[in-house]
């Protein structure tokens, strides 16, 4: 039932650090989406503030939850919900960025303003039959022109 | 030893406002989002970290009741990126 002593101070300390760790790229984060000049480059602060602004405070709550005699009974349910939605956090948040960034880029949605090279919308506009391994483009095209 | 209430509490306390600044950064990007990626993105980030938020606030008030609510907006939010994700690719909800 309780933790053995000297060890509850050491996991709200570990704790206090990652939810400290946590709030400070939360913020982090936010500054970074809101300054940042487009969709993409905004995709990399939003994943920021995914992973080390939520997944990381939520294994720190889970261990002061763990180690705070004064939650009572329940203590253990707190850790044990904060860890599954930590997992959950891990596992969904880069999906769902994923599936948003590939949708975006694929119906133009968000336009790519300041841009260096973009080799994604080249592949997609024109599959030219003459590059390296064209000879499954070449019987496409073929098959396709047939009828 | 046990672990002094007021210690936990105060560092809580600490983070509060920090939450608060990030929060409000990510609701202005979200208004102002200029295109549909945009927003849905800032309102992902936010409700990931509101997730977050609401099992320490969980820890704050002492009330367990505040965990199941941090799985239910963590899930949902998933299901808007992935709803977006394939309106804005075919046009179309689904079934």
């Amino acid at each position: 039932m309780a933790v053995p002593a000297g060890l509850d101070w050491v996991l709200v300390i570990i704790g206090e650090i990652m939810i400290a760790v946590g709030v400070i790229s939360d913020l982090i984060a936010a500054i970074g989406l809101l300054r940042f000049p487009n969709f993409y480059v905004r995709l990399h602060a939003a994943t920021i503030g995914t992973i080390w602004g939520a997944f990381v405070p939520l294994i720190g709550a889970a261990l002061v939850a763990a180690g705070a005699d004064f939650l009572g009974r329940y203590r253990w349910f707190m850790a044990g919900g904060a860890v599954i939605t930590a997992v959950l956090i891990l596992i969904l948040g880069p999906a769902g960025s994923h599936a948003l960034a590939r949708a975006a880029h694929r119906s133009k949605a968000a336009v790519v303003q300041p841009k260096v090279v973009d080799h994604l919308e080249e592949d997609s506009r024109a599959p030219s039959p003459k590059e390296e391994g064209g000879e499954e483009s070449e019987a496409e095209v073929k098959e396709g022109g047939e009828p | 030893m046990t672990v002094s209430e007021s210690e936990v509490i105060t560092f809580i306390i600490i983070t509060l406002p920090i939450y608060m600044a990030a929060f409000t950064l990510y609701a202005v990007r979200a208004l102002k989002g200029p295109t549909i990626p945009d927003t849905v993105l800032a309102i992902d980030a936010m409700t990931y970290d509101l997730a977050a938020f609401l099992v320490v606030l969980a820890i704050f008030f002492r009330s367990p009741i505040l965990i199941p609510t941090a799985i239910v907006l963590a899930l949902w939010v998933y299901a808007l990126d992935i709803y977006v994700a394939k309106y804005l690719e075919s046009k179309e909800m689904g079934e």
